[in-house]
C-alpha cells in the first residue's frame, strides 16, 4: 500500500506550482489569500504531462550520499523536517522547515545566461513558542539560480536565499558550524546544519543521523496509484537529535530535541476526490516512533489508501493497515480566526493488537499557517500507552489540510 | 401721465470751448437763460454757432467748462457720469437731426428699449406695467406708434422707412419713457418741408403743454414760432428774440 | 432677451464674416495650444505610465552609470543584506518589422522576485504563466494589445531585432491587463525571462538594474543606509520617483519652447480679436453714441462688448478644442519622434485628454479674448453721445497716439532687454522677455508705418497718380483700424523671420560642426530607437573583422552611455581616437593640442558645452562618477563645441575608462580609409561580412552627415508646423482686419465709383492700399525679425541649451518674409475689391 507523505507531496506539488505561477511574496497572503482565479492553474495542474520526466517505475537502490541532493529529472521533490526543542531552561519550542523543489519542465531551456533553469523552489517555515502559546510561520519562494535557491549533493547543500540544510561540513566550508561536529558521525553528510529565519523568529540546528535511514513503501518505492510510474521514491529519518538554538519574538535560546526528516521525490499527478488529509508524526519517549495518515475523501470518509507504520527503537519499520490495526478519532475542534474554518484539534490513536492507546493535543490550538496556501502544521504532546501496553509520553507534529481555504477549494475544483 | 409738470432748465454763466487741431474754438461765452418748468423754448441761430453744444449741456451729455447747469433741482455738474447718464435715461428725451434710430432693432423694439433701460419693462415680451399703472410696456409702445400713425411698421427696421417716417419713431421714442424734458436739435433739418410738417404737428400733439419741457433747436422761424419763447444764441451768449 | 443683446447679436449675425474670423482667431489659438499642451501630455504620459508599469511599485532602484550592475549582487543582497524585495532587470529595445515603427521594450525580470514589485507578472487571473516563461527558451508574454496589434497568439514566433541581431522569440503567454493604466503601459513590453532577456540583449552576467522595494518608516530608511554602504563601486543606490523626474526633466526645455510658441499663436490670435472687436466697435460709434444719449451707462457698453467677446471666446474655445483634438493626434507622434530622437524612448497611446488642459484652453482661450476685447470695449464706452466724434476726430486721435505707442513700445523694449540681461538659465523669464520685446515692437509698428507710407507716398504718386497718392494717404488716415492690423502681421512676419533665422543658423552651425567632427570615412553602429543616441554593442569580433579590412587604414572607437542618475543626466563617452580624428574637437579655451594630450594621458575628461554651461562648470571644475572605484572626481580639462546632445556629453580617453570601469564594450566605431579607397565600395564590402542574422548600419562620412542633419530637420519639424499655425492665425488677423477695412469704407469707395472710378480702378485702388500695407509690414518685419533671431540665438539657446550658434541669415528667409507679408495683404485686399466692384455705387452710397 501507498504511503502517507506521497499523498501529501502530489498536494503538495500542487501547492508549489501554484505558488510558482502566483510567485506570491506576502503580498498575495496580505492581500486576503490566493486569488480565486488561479484555481484554473490549479486545475490545469491534475492534467500536468509527466512526458519527459523520470518516474518511479521500480525499486532502486539508494546511493548516499548523492540521494540525499536533488534528483532534478523529478518533477517534485522535498527536504521536510519537522522537530520538538527545549531550551536550556526548560522552555519547549516546536519548528517545521520545507524545501520544495519543483521541475518546472522537464529540461533546462539552456542558453548563455546563468539564471536560465527549470528549478524553481519553495520553503515554508514555523515555529511554535509552547510555553508561550504563540506561533509564527513564513514563506520564500525563488527560481534555482543566480544564486538565490539551489540543491547540491557533494556537499549537501539545499537552500533558499538564507535558509539552508546542509552538510556541517559544507557549512564549516563556507565559515560555518564546528569542527567537532563534522567528525562525529564519521559521514561526510552528517550532522547536517538547519537555519532559517522569519521577522523575528529563527532557528539554528545541528542534525545527528540517529536512527538508520527508514526507507517506505516497498523498499523506498511508494507506489500511489494503481498506474506502474505513479509512485515515488521515499525514504525519512525519524529521530534525529538536535542541538542549536531557537530566536523567538527576539529571544534567543539554546535548545536541544529531536527532529524528523522526510525526503522524497517523484512525478506524480494528483489523485481525484481527495479533499485533505491528517498526518501524524510521533516520537515517544521509550524510543518508538509512529506515523500515521488518514486521507479524507469528499463524501467524507477516509481514503482506503491512508496508512500507517510503527518505527522500533532500532529503526525497524512496523507497517499497519488502515482501520484494522489503526484508528484514529478525532476529540475535539478548534475554528481558524481568519474565517471560521473548522479543524479536528486533538485525537485518540489507537493500535489495539500491539496495546497503543494514545491521547495526542496540540501544544498550541493555533498552529495554521496561514500563507498563499492555509493549513495547520504544528508540534503536539502525546501520552498514554505504547508498545505493548506501557505507559509512554511523547512528543510529535500533526499537519491538517484542507479544512479551509485554497486546498479544499482546489480539489474541489479539480473535479 | 404723470400729474408733475417738467422742470425747469436753469444755465449760468455757461463756458465751452473745443480743441480744433491747433486751435481752440470757443462756443459759449458765458450763456445763461432760465426756461422755466412746462415752458416751449426754441432756440435758433447760425450753424457753429453753438446750438447742438447748447443741447448737449442740458442733458448732461457734455459738461461745460465753467459754469452751472441745473434741470430743475439737479445741478447736472454735481453728478458723476453715470449719474447723469441715469439721470438722463429717466428725465429726458432726445430727437436728433439724423434720427438716431438703432438699425439693429426694429421700430417697435427702439421704442422699447428706453423704457427697458430706465427699468420699466422687464424685456419686451414681458412687459406688463409701467409704474404699476397697468398699462403694459409694447402696449404704450404701440399706442405712440399708432399716435405718429405708423402702428403698422411696428415690426420693420428702420432702413425701411423714409426719412419722415424715421424722424417720427424717433420722437415717439423720445417720449416713450414720459421725460420731463424734451431736447430736439434741429428735428425736421434734414426734412423737406411737408414732412417736416407733419413730424412738428406729430411733435405739438404729443407734448401736452406744462406737463414736458420741451426745448428746440431749429433754423426754422416758422418751427420757432409756434413755441413759447424764442432764444437766439449769438456769439455764445443767449437772448431772448 | 433683453434688447441690448438683442442689438448686438442683430448686429453679430448681419456681420457674420467677422463674426467668422473672430471665432476663427479664437478658434486657431485655443486648438495650437490645446495641442501643444496635449501632444507633450500624452508623452509625457506615455513616459509616466511606461515607467511606472516597469517600475511597478519599486521605490529604489540600484544601477550604475555604466548602465549595468554585475548579476551577483542580486543574491548578496537578498541573502547577505536581507533585503526580501529585491528584483533584478534586464532591460533593452528590440525592434520588429511585424510590429513597424515602434520601440518594443524588453523587459526581463526573475519571476519569483516579481510579488512586491509588478502585479501582471505576479500572477493572479491577469497574470502569466511564469513557468512557461521561464522554461521556454527566449520566451516572451506580451499584453493582448500589442498581440493584436502583431497578430500573435500564443505558440507563434516573433522575430525581432535586438542591437543589430535577429532573434526569433517565441509567444509564450498574452497578458490580459487588469486595468487600463497597464494596457497603457504594457502597450509596448516584450516582458521576458531574466534568462532571455540577457540572452538578447546580450548582457549575460549583467542587470541594467535591481529594483528595491524599501518602506518610507525607519526601518526602511536603516535598510537604505545598510544597502548603500555595502554597495560595491560603480553601483548606486537612487530612488525611482528622481530618476523618473530626472529623464522627465530632459525634456522640460523642449516642452518651454513648445509651449512658448503655441502661446505666440494664442497672442496672433488675440490681435485677431482685437482686430475683430475694435472695428466692429468703429463701425458702431454712431450706433454706440446714440445708446449712450438715450442714457445707456458705459459700464452697460463694456458689458454689451466683453459679451459679445465672451460669445466668441466660448463659441471659439469650443470650436477651437475639436480642432485641437485633431491637431494633437497629428502633432504627438511628431512630438514622441523627437523625444525619442533626442531624449529617451517614449511609447505614446493615443492622446492624453487630461480635463484640466481643456479647460487651461478654454480659460486661455475665453480670457485673451477677453482681454484682446477690453481696450476696444473701453474705447467704447468712450464713445460720445455727441456726434461731434466722427471718425475725423478718432483717426488724429489715433494720429497723436502714434509716437506715444511708439515710445511705450521702445520702453517694452527696453523691459525685455533689461529681462534679457537678468543672468538667469529660467526659459520662462527669457520667454517673458521675449514677449516684452515683441509688443515693444509691435507698439512701434503704427510709426514705423506711417514713415514708411510717408517715404513710399511720392513713389506711389509717380506710378499710380491720384489713384497712389489716395491709397497711401488711406494707409496714413485709417491708422486706427490699421495699425493693429499691421502690428499682427508685423508681429507675425517677424516671429517667422526670427524663427526662421534661427533655424537657419543652428541648421547652418550643425553643418560646420559636423563638417569638422566627422573626421572618419566610415562609422559603424547598431540600428537602435533613437535616431541620435547610438546605443548597444557592436560584437567584439565583428569590429576586429572591420578594423582588418585592408583598406582601413585606423579607427576611433566610441562607447556612448546615457547616464541617468538623481537629477542629472548627460551622455558619458569613451573615446579611443585615431589621431587624425583629434582635430574633430573644437574647444572654446585654450590650445587643442594640449588638451588633448592632457585628454589621452588621462588626466582628465573633455566636456561639451552645454554639459558645463548648464551646471555652471568650468574646465578645472570636476565631473563626479560612480566608478567600479568608487566615487571619482575627474578634472573638465576642456570645453568642446557640441551640438549633440542638449543634455550634455563627458568625453573620456578609453584608456582611463577601462581603468574606472569593467566595460569593454564599443558603441560605435569610426573607420579612417587609406587615401585611394572609396567609402562606399569599403561599406558595402564590411557589410558583406557581417553574418547573417546580424545587423549594424555603416554609413560613408556623407550618409552620416546628411542623416544627422535629418535629424535635426525632423527635430524642428514640429517649430515649423507651429510656425506656420501662428502665421495662418496672424493671415487670418490681416484678412479680416483689411477685408473689414475696406468693406467699412463702402461708402467712400461707393463715392469714388460715382465720381466715375471704373470697377477695375478701384480694385486696384483696394489692392493697392492693402498690398501697401502688406509691404510696409513685411519690410517692418524684416529689422525686426533679425533682432528676434539675434535674441533667440544669442540669449534663448545659449542660455537654455547652451549651444553657441553662429548668426546666418539667407536671403530667402527675408524675402519669403516679405512676400508672405506682401501676398497676405493683396489677398486681404482681393474681397472687398471683388465686393466693390460688382456693387452699385448707389447702394454703397445710400449707407443706413
Amino acid at each position: 500500500m501507498g504511503t502517507a507523505r506521497g499523498r501529501r507531496g502530489s498536494l503538495l506539488l500542487t501547492l508549489l506550482l501554484v505558488c510558482v505561477a502566483l510567485a506570491c511574496g506576502d503580498e498575495g497572503a496580505d492581500e486576503g489569500g490566493p486569488p480565486t482565479g488561479n484555481l484554473s492553474l490549479v486545475s490545469t495542474l491534475g492534467g500536468l504531462d509527466t512526458v519527459g520526466y523520470e518516474r518511479a517505475t521500480e525499486i532502486r537502490d539508494f546511493v548516499f550520499p548523492e540521494d540525499h541532493g536533488p534528483h532534478p529529472g523529478f518533477r517534485t521533490e522535498w527536504w521536510y523536517v519537522t522537530g520538538n526543542l527545549t531550551s536550556d531552561a526548560g522552555r519547549d519550542f516546536g519548528f517545521q522547515f520545507t524545501i520544495f523543489r519543483s521541475s518546472l519542465s522537464p529540461t533546462e531551456p539552456g542558453g548563455p545566461s546563468a539564471w536560465a533553469t527549470n528549478q524553481a523552489y519553495m520553503g515554508h517555515f514555523a515555529v511554535t513558542d509552547i510555553d508561550g502559546g504563540a506561533f509564527e510561520a513564513t514563506d520564500l519562494f525563488a527560481r534555482g539560480s543566480g544564486g538565490l535557491a539551489g540543491a547540491q549533493t557533494t556537499p549537501l547543500r539545499v537552500w533558499i536565499e538564507d535558509w539552508v540544510l546542509e552538510s556541517a561540513a559544507a557549512a564549516s566550508g563556507q565559515d560555518r558550524g564546528s569542527a567537532e561536529g563534522v567528525g562525529a558521525s564519521g559521514s561526510e553528510t552528517f550532522p547536517l546544519r538547519l537555519a532559517a529565519d522569519g521577522d523575528n523568529f529563527a532557528v539554528e540546528l545541528e542534525l545527528e543521523a540517529g536512527k538508520p535511514i527508514v526507507f517506505q513503501g516497498d523498499r523506498g518505492l511508494s507506489q500511489k496509484g494503481p498506474q506502474p510510474g505513479n509512485a515515488s521514491y521515499y525514504y525519512a529519518l525519524t529521530r534525529m537529535p538536535a542541538v542549536g538554538s531557537v530566536v523567538f519574538d527576539g529571544e534567543t535560546h539554546a535548545v536541544t530535541g529531536l527532529t524528523w526528516l522526510d525526503r522524497e521525490w517523484s512525478t506524480s499527478a494528483l489523485s481525484d476526490g481527495q479533499v485533505g488529509w491528517d498526518w501524524f508524526a510521533l516520537q515517544l519517549d521509550d524510543g518508538w516512533e509512529m506515523m500515521v495518515y488518514q486521507l479524507r475523501l469528499e463524501d467524507g470518509t477516509p481514503d482506503p489508501l491512508s496508512d500507517g507504520v510503527l518505527i522500533d527503537p532500532q529503526g525497524r519499520r512496523i507497517p499497519l493497515e488502515w482501520g484494522e490495526e489503526v484508528e484514529v478519532v478525532p476529540t475535539g475542534t478548534w475554528r481558524s480566526p481568519e474565517d471560521g474554518a473548522e479543524y479536528p484539534s486533538g485525537w485518540r490513536i489507537r493500535v489495539p493488537d500491539r496495546g497503543w492507546d494514545l491521547t495526542v493535543e496540540p501544544v498550541v490550538d493555533d498552529q495554521e499557517l496561514r500563507l498563499a496556501f492555509r493549513y495547520w502544521e504544528g508540534s503536539v504532546a502525546v501520552e498514554g500507552r505504547g508498545e505493548g501496553g506501557a505507559p509512554v509520553a511523547g512528543r510529535g507534529y500533526v499537519e491538517l489540510t484542507g479544512y479551509a481555504g485554497f486546498g479544499a477549494q482546489g480539489t474541489t475544483e479539480e473535479r | 401721465m404723470r400729474d408733475r409738470e417738467g422742470p425747469s432748465i436753469d444755465l449760468i454763466d455757461v463756458h465751452k470751448s473745443y480743441e480744433e487741431g491747433e486751435r481752440t474754438h470757443e462756443v459759449l461765452t458765458g450763456a445763461s437763460v432760465t426756461i422755466p418748468a412746462g415752458q416751449r423754448v426754441a432756440i435758433l441761430g447760425p450753424s457753429g454757432s453753438g446750438k447742438s453744444t447748447l443741447l448737449n449741456l442740458m442733458s448732461g451729455i457734455d459738461l461745460p467748462d465753467s459754469g452751472t447747469v441745473r434741470i430743475g433741482d439737479t445741478d447736472l455738474g454735481r453728478l458723476s457720469e453715470r449719474d447723469r447718464t441715469l439721470f438722463r435715461r429717466d428725465h429726458i428725451g432726445f430727437v436728433f437731426q439724423f434720427f438716431n434710430l438703432l438699425p439693429t432693432l426694429t421700430v417697435l423694439e427702439n421704442l422699447l428699449l428706453p423704457l427697458e433701460l430706465s427699468g420699466r419693462a422687464n424685456g419686451v415680451r414681458a412687459g406688463r406695467g409701467v409704474d404699476g399703472s397697468g398699462v403694459g410696456a409694447e402696449e404704450q409702445a404701440r399706442a405712440l406708434l399708432d399716435a405718429v400713425e405708423l402702428g403698422a411698421r411696428a415690426d420693420a427696421f428702420p432702413d425701411r422707412l423714409s426719412g419722415g417716417e424715421q424722424q417720427r419713431v424717433a420722437i415717439a421714442r423720445s417720449l416713450v419713457h414720459e421725460p420731463d424734458l424734451l431736447l430736439a436739435d434741429e428735428p425736421t433739418g434734414n426734412l423737406d418741408e411737408d414732412t417736416g410738417d407733419r413730424v412738428i404737428e406729430v411733435l405739438e400733439s404729443l407734448v401736452a403743454a406744462g406737463r414736458t419741457t420741451l426745448v428746440v433747436v431749429t433754423h426754422s422761424r416758422e418751427l420757432a414760432g409756434r413755441m413759447d419763447r424764442i432764444l437766439e444764441l449769438d456769439h455764445g451768449r443767449l437772448r431772448d428774440g | 432677451m433683453r434688447l441690448l443683446t438683442r442689438a448686438s447679436l442683430r448686429y453679430l449675425t448681419q456681420h457674420r464674416l467677422q463674426l467668422l474670423l473672430s471665432v476663427l482667431g479664437v478658434a486657431l489659438g485655443v486648438a495650437v495650444v490645446l495641442s501643444i499642451d496635449l501632444a507633450i501630455q500624452s508623452a509625457r504620459t506615455g513616459f509616466r505610465i511606461s515607467a511606472e508599469t516597469v517600475s511597478g511599485r519599486a521605490t529604489h532602484v540600484l544601477a550604475s552609470d555604466v548602465g549595468f550592475v554585475d548579476e551577483g549582487l542580486l543574491a548578496s543582497l537578498r541573502i547577505d543584506l536581507d533585503v526580501p524585495a529585491a528584483a533584478p532587470v534586464v532591460e533593452g529595445y528590440a525592434t520588429s518589422a511585424r510590429l513597424p515603427g515602434r520601440a518594443l521594450r524588453i523587459l526581463g525580470i526573475d519571476p519569483f522576485s516579481e510579488g512586491p514589485f509588478r502585479p501582471y507578472v505576479a500572477g493572479g487571473p491577469t497574470g502569466v504563466d511564469v513557468s512557461r516563461l521561464i522554461t521556454t527558451r527566449r520566451g516572451v508574454a506580451l499584453s493582448s494589445g500589442l498581440a493584436s496589434s502583431g497578430g500573435l497568439t500564443p505558440g507563434d514566433s516573433l522575430a525581432v531585432t535586438v542591437e543589430g541581431q535577429a532573434w526569433t522569440l517565441p509567444v509564450v503567454e498574452v497578458i490580459e491587463p487588469g486595468d487600463e493604466l497597464a494596457r497603457a503601459g504594457l502597450a509596448d513590453v516584450l516582458l521576458m525571462d531574466i534568462a532571455g532577456a540577457q540572452e538578447v540583449l546580450r548582457m549575460t552576467g549583467r542587470l541594467s538594474r535591481i529594483d528595491l522595494r524599501l518602506e518610507d518608516d525607519a526601518e526602511g530608511a536603516a535598510r537604505v543606509a545598510a544597502v548603500e554602504s555595502a554597495l560595491p563601486g560603480g553601483v548606486g543606490l537612487q530612488s525611482v520617483g528622481t530618476r523618473s523626474e530626472t529623464m522627465s526633466g530632459m525634456i522640460a526645455a523642449f516642452d518651454v519652447n513648445l509651449t512658448a510658441l503655441s502661446l505666440l499663436a494664442l497672442i496672433f490670435g488675440m490681435f485677431l480679436i482685437y482686430n475683430a472687436v475694435t472695428f466692429s466697435v468703429v463701425q458702431r460709434r454712431q450706433i454706440l453714441g446714440r445708446l449712450r444719449a438715450l442714457g445707456v451707462t458705459r459700464g452697460e457698453i463694456v458689458r454689451m462688448i466683453l459679451s459679445e467677446a465672451l460669445w466668441i471666446g466660448a463659441l471659439g474655445a469650443v470650436l477651437g478644442t475639436v480642432a485641437g483634438l485633431f491637431l494633437a493626434r497629428g502633432l504627438v507622434g511628431m512630438v514622441a519622434r523627437t523625444i525619442n530622437d533626442l531624449y529617451f524612448a517614449v511609447s505614446v497611446q493615443g492622446i492624453d485628454l487630461e480635463p484640466l488642459l481643456l479647460v487651461k484652453g478654454w480659460v486661455l482661450g475665453i480670457g485673451a479674448t477677453l482681454l484682446a476685447a477690453l481696450p476696444p470695449a473701453l474705447e467704447a464706452a468712450g464713445a460720445n453721445p455727441r456726434m461731434a466724434a466722427l471718425r475725423s476726430v478718432v483717426e488724429s486721435r489715433a494720429r497723436r497716439l502714434v509716437p506715444r505707442a511708439a515710445a511705450w513700445g521702445a520702453v517694452l523694449c527696453l523691459v525685455g532687454a533689461g529681462l534679457l540681461l537678468i543672468p538667469t538659465r529660467s526659459l520662462a523669464v527669457s520667454f517673458t522677455a521675449l514677449f516684452f520685446v515683441i509688443t515693444g515692437l509691435a507698439f512701434a509698428t503704427p510709426a514705423g508705418t506711417l514713415v514708411l507710407v510717408g517715404a513710399v507716398r511720392p513713389i506711389l504718386g509717380r506710378l499710380a497718380g491720384t489713384l497712389g497718392l489716395i491709397a497711401a494717404r488711406g494707409v496714413g488716415t485709417s491708422l486706427s483700424r490699421t495699425a493693429p492690423a499691421i502690428a499682427a502681421l508685423v508681429v507675425a512676419v517677424s516671429v517667422t523671420v526670427g524663427l526662421g533665422v534661427m533655424i537657419q543658423s543652428f541648421r547652418g552651425t550643425l553643418v560646420q560642426w559636423l563638417d569638422g567632427t566627422l573626421r572618419a570615412d566610415v562609422y559603424v553602429s547598431l540600428p537602435g530607437p533613437g535616431a541620435s543616441r547610438a546605443t548597444g554593442t557592436l560584437w567584439p569580433d565583428l569590429v576586429d573583422d572591420f578594423v582588418a579590412h585592408p583598406q582601413v587604414s585606423g579607427y576611433s572607437t566610441y562607447r556612448g552611455i546615457d547616464l541617468i542618475r538623481e537629477g542629472d543626466a548627460f551622455r558619458l563617452v569613451a573615446l579611443e581616437l585615431d589621431p587624425r580624428g583629434e582635430s574633430a574637437f573644437d574647444f572654446l579655451d585654450g590650445a587643442r593640442e594640449e588638451i588633448m594630450s592632457r585628454f589621452r594621458a588621462g588626466e582628465g575628461v573633455i566636456a561639451s558645452e552645454p554639459y558645463v554651461f548648464s551646471r555652471g562648470l568650468e574646465v578645472g571644475d570636476a565631473v563626479t562618477l560612480t566608478t567600479d572605484q568608487g566615487e571619482r572626481a575627474l578634472p573638465i580639462v576642456g570645453v568642446f563645441y557640441d551640438y549633440g546632445s542638449e543634455q550634455g556629453t563627458v568625453m573620456m580617453a578609453r584608456s582611463l575608462y577601462d581603468r574606472l570601469f569593467d566595460d569593454p564594450g564599443i558603441t560605435s566605431l569610426g573607420l579612417f580609409l587609406e587615401d585611394e579607397a572609396n567609402s562606399d565600395v569599403v561599406v558595402g564590402e564590411l557589410l558583406s561580412i557581417v553574418p547573417d542574422g546580424r545587423a549594424v548600419i555603416a554609413r560613408t562620412n556623407d550618409s552620416l552627415r546628411s542623416a544627422s542633419l535629418e535629424v535635426f530637420d525632423r527635430t524642428f519639424q514640429v517649430t515649423a508646423v507651429l510656425r506656420l499655425l501662428a502665421f495662418v492665425v496672424a493671415f487670418v488677423g490681416v484678412l479680416s482686419a483689411l477685408a473689414a477695412l475696406q468693406l467699412e469704407r463702402a461708402r467712400e469707395l461707393g463715392l469714388l465709383r460715382a465720381s466715375g472710378m471704373t470697377p477695375g480702378q478701384l480694385g486696384r485702388l483696394v489692392v493697392t492700399q492693402t498690398g501697401l500695407i502688406g509691404l510696409a509690414a513685411g519690410v517692418l518685419a524684416v529689422p525686426m525679425g533679425l533682432a528676434l533671431s539675434v535674441v533667440m540665438i544669442f540669449v534663448v539657446n545659449k542660455r537654455s541649451f547652451g549651444w553657441t550658434l553662429n548668426m546666418e541669415v539667407g536671403p530667402e528667409v527675408l524675402l519669403q518674409a516679405v512676400g508672405l507679408a506682401l501676398v497676405g495683404a493683396l489677398l486681404a485686399g482681393v474681397y472687398p475689391a471683388w465686393k466693390m466692384a460688382r456693387t452699385s455705387p448707389a447702394l454703397a452710397l445710400r449707407g443706413e
